[in-house]
């Protein structure tokens, strides 16, 4: 047998929400000729068992990447965008024992 | 309820009781479309079409399934036993569906001519006065819809462009429509049924109801729309190819009588 | 898909390319994880591919075995079940290709070297089927075997197929259950139908006990190096021996090999060694029902072939 040379599918990608108020997630990918069937077939090939409130369906092509680490991971520290990039507990126990010395010596005087 | 019956045991001149010959037209014709639709499991023209084509096919057992059941718990002949426990010529599908499923065109054909059919079959129904019918019918037409989106995309697929595709579609739809007008074959009891209410209208007005609905349709496809009106209740598993596909079914069913499987 | 990365101009010399390869094979034997748009040397793309397509063809031919139960099952429930275990391999050939088409061979390529015999699939498919036990001992055993093997593979080094598998995995176990259902009804039945499993049971363990291949050198064995795979095919064995074998004595089926026995000092299954010539013959395709299951396949291809060339004749470019 041949392998005719009709154009190849295009191939779409599925996201799914499993719960209410869940994010939309990737489960995969399939093969279509267009849309209005890329659509159809998600229903069956990514939920036949009930497993999705909603489907994404979109074309591969409409996806872009980003995958250099240089940019998603850059050497410079950057923890102040984070909350461990902050250390309040030294300075709130000094300041705590300092008002409470302060507190004490009031109640001693008064 | 009796299970594992043979159809020595099921006297169905005793069920010729209108409804019962209603509900058994509705599941005759779920479960032998079902049956040829799921033989395209593992073998449609594509792997993702072969998924949803078998989603249909398991559907409609699962409404010739509910059907049956409908009917059992008037009978309290089980489910199974009719499915499984008759001769070819005691089913009552319509003729339309005794033929095997053929190639692709052809399934797709008789899917669209059905479906359209069923469709127009079930918004009547929705309205019967058979409460039980009525809900059961409600929630097929939900999932009936994917049916129609489906048999849709691909009528509108395979007209789309002269060649080959469109030549055995246009054909399939011509050779198959005379038989399509015997899903609306008067019943046997028809009068009965629409006095009660249980069939809310006329197959007579439905088949008409659906050809108008199907007319652009079939212009645009090039279908010669022939054929009589039936006058006569032409349903029946008289096809040879159904003589084929009843053994098959009921070759282990029937290997040992009144078994558990 | 554009990338970013792609965008910029990066100038790869000979040394680098010596010193990615090193770095990636590092990365995949230290468990790191590979996915299809990162760099990958020809050897490592080269083996998942095989693996994947030797995975996706047996699904498909999977299909094979069981389809004309699903016109003969003995009730509607049952025949509801079988339709969609069925469903589901092919469902599973469907992700399992698109996996190994994003490896760079196009599906129609992979469906055209397994009708032409040129690439494999798993032994067991390559058995007829002569009853409806089959269909319950397929079902339960060869899923369990085949869901064995693939839990170890959830943990793959190249992650589209260690997510696929988790997929599939989910699904296989339905149908475990669904086939041990079916056994069980069996054996709870007529003296005819606790004959016909057992019947059944005789034929397939000599192909189940050939399913995981003979004992492989691990130091030599790529896919367990590279992570690919992650189990060798003994210990696979001894998994699926360990969990089913007293499964099916607790029924009271007997196993066809009277050497079968649990060791208790090595906790080991001792059993006759498999007859590793019938399964290399199998797999090249002189199996029982290889050649009828291959044609069969060829010409279900060939004569839905004017579907695809209809439906996919509207010129869109692929993505």
């Amino acid at each position: 047998m041949t392998v005719g040379p009709h154009p190849p599918m295009a191939i779409y990608e599925v996201f799914q929400q499993a719960r209410e108020g869940d994010p939309m997630t990737h489960v995969g990918s399939l093969n279509a000729p267009d849309d209005e069937l890329a659509l159809q077939y998600a229903r069956d090939v990514f939920s036949r068992r009930y497993e999705a409130l909603r489907l994404w369906v979109v074309p591969r092509a409409s996806v872009q990447t980003i995958d250099d680490l240089d940019l998603l991971r850059p050497p410079f520290d950057r923890s102040y965008r984070r909350p461990d990039g902050y250390n309040v507990v030294p300075k709130l126990r000094a300041i705590k024992a300092r008002v409470a010395g302060t507190q004490q010596e009031a109640e001693v005087a008064g | 309820m009796t299970t594992g019956t043979t159809t020595t045991d099921v006297n169905l001149s005793t069920q010729h009781a209108a409804r019962s010959t209603l509900l058994l037209t509705l599941a005759d014709d779920e479960l032998v479309i079902g049956y040829w639709d799921t033989e395209w499991t593992g073998i449609a023209p594509v792997l993702e079409e072969d998924v949803a084509m078998s989603s249909i096919a398991q559907d409609e057992i699962g409404h010739a399934l509910a059907y049956y059941e409908l009917l059992s718990s008037q009978t309290g002949i089980a489910p199974d036993v009719y499915a499984y426990g008759r001769q070819p010529d005691e089913y009552r599908f319509a003729r339309l569906l005794g033929r095997a499923r053929g190639d692709w065109a052809i399934t797709m054909a008789r899917r669209y001519l059905y479906e359209t059919a069923d469709a127009v079959r079930l918004a009547s129904l929705e309205r019967s006065s058979h409460r039980l019918l009525a809900d059961l019918v409600a929630k097929m037409r939900r999932e009936e819809q994917y049916h129609l989106m489906h048999v849709q995309t691909w009528f509108e697929r395979f007209l789309a462009r002269p060649g080959e595709a469109r030549d055995r579609f246009s054909a399939a739809l011509t050779d198959l429509w005379p038989d399509t007008l015997d899903v609306f074959a008067p019943l046997d009891g028809e009068d009965d049924l629409l006095s009660e209410g249980i069939l809310p209208d006329p197959m007579a007005e439905l088949r008409a109801r659906w050809q108008a609905m199907l007319q652009p349709s079939l212009d645009r496809a090039g279908v010669a729309v022939s054929g009589k009106a039936p006058t006569e209740c032409r349903r029946g598993g008289q096809h040879p190819d159904f003589a084929w596909l009843h053994n098959e079914m009921t070759m282990v069913y029937r290997s040992q009588p009144g078994a558990e499987w | 898909m554009t990338t970013l990365a792609g965008r910029v101009v990066k100038t790869v010399e000979a040394a680098d390319e010596q010193r990615r390869r090193e770095e990636f094979f590092a990365h995949v034997e230290g468990g790191g994880k590979v996915e299809a748009t990162d760099w990958i040397p020809d050897e490592y793309r080269i083996a998942v591919l095989r693996f994947v397509e030797m995975h996706a063809n047996s699904e498909l031919m999977g299909v094979l075995p069981e389809r004309d139960w699903i016109m003969r099952a003995p009730s509607l429930k049952r025949k509801l079940a079988l339709t969609s275990k069925i469903q589901d391999e092919v469902g599973h050939a469907q992700i399992l290709y698109r996996v190994a088409e994003d490896l760079g061979k196009s599906r129609e390529e992979m469906l055209a070297d397994l009708i032409a015999g040129k690439t494999k699939f798993h032994n067991v498919f390559h058995y007829p089927t002569k009853s409806w036990a089959d269909v319950g001992i397929i079902a339960w055993l060869v899923d369990a075997a085949a869901i064995v093997a693939q839990q170890a593979l959830r943990e793959s080094s190249y992650a589209p197929y260690a997510r696929a598998m988790k997929r599939i995995c989910a699904e296989e176990s339905v149908h475990i259950i669904h086939g041990r259902d079916v056994v069980l009804a069996m054996i709870s039945g007529t003296a005819e139908q606790q004959a016909m499993v057992q019947e059944a049971l005789d034929r397939w363990w000599g192909p189940l006990m050939q399913m995981h291949g003979p004992p492989s050198n691990p130091e030599k064995d790529k896919d367990l190096r590279w992570k690919i795979k992650s189990k060798h095919n003994e210990q696979l064995r001894q998994e699926f021996l360990n969990t089913y074998v007293p499964r099916l004595w607790e029924i009271g089926l007997t196993v066809p090999d009277p050497a079968l026995r649990h060791d208790e000092d090595t906790d080991r299954w001792l059993y006759t060694e498999p007859d590793w010539n019938e399964l290399r013959s199998v797999v090249t395709g002189n199996g029982p029902a290889s050649q009828s299951r291959l044609d069969f396949r060829r010409l279900s291809f060939e004569d839905t072939a004017w579907v695809r060339d209809a439906v996919l004749g509207n010129g869109r470019v692929a993505a």
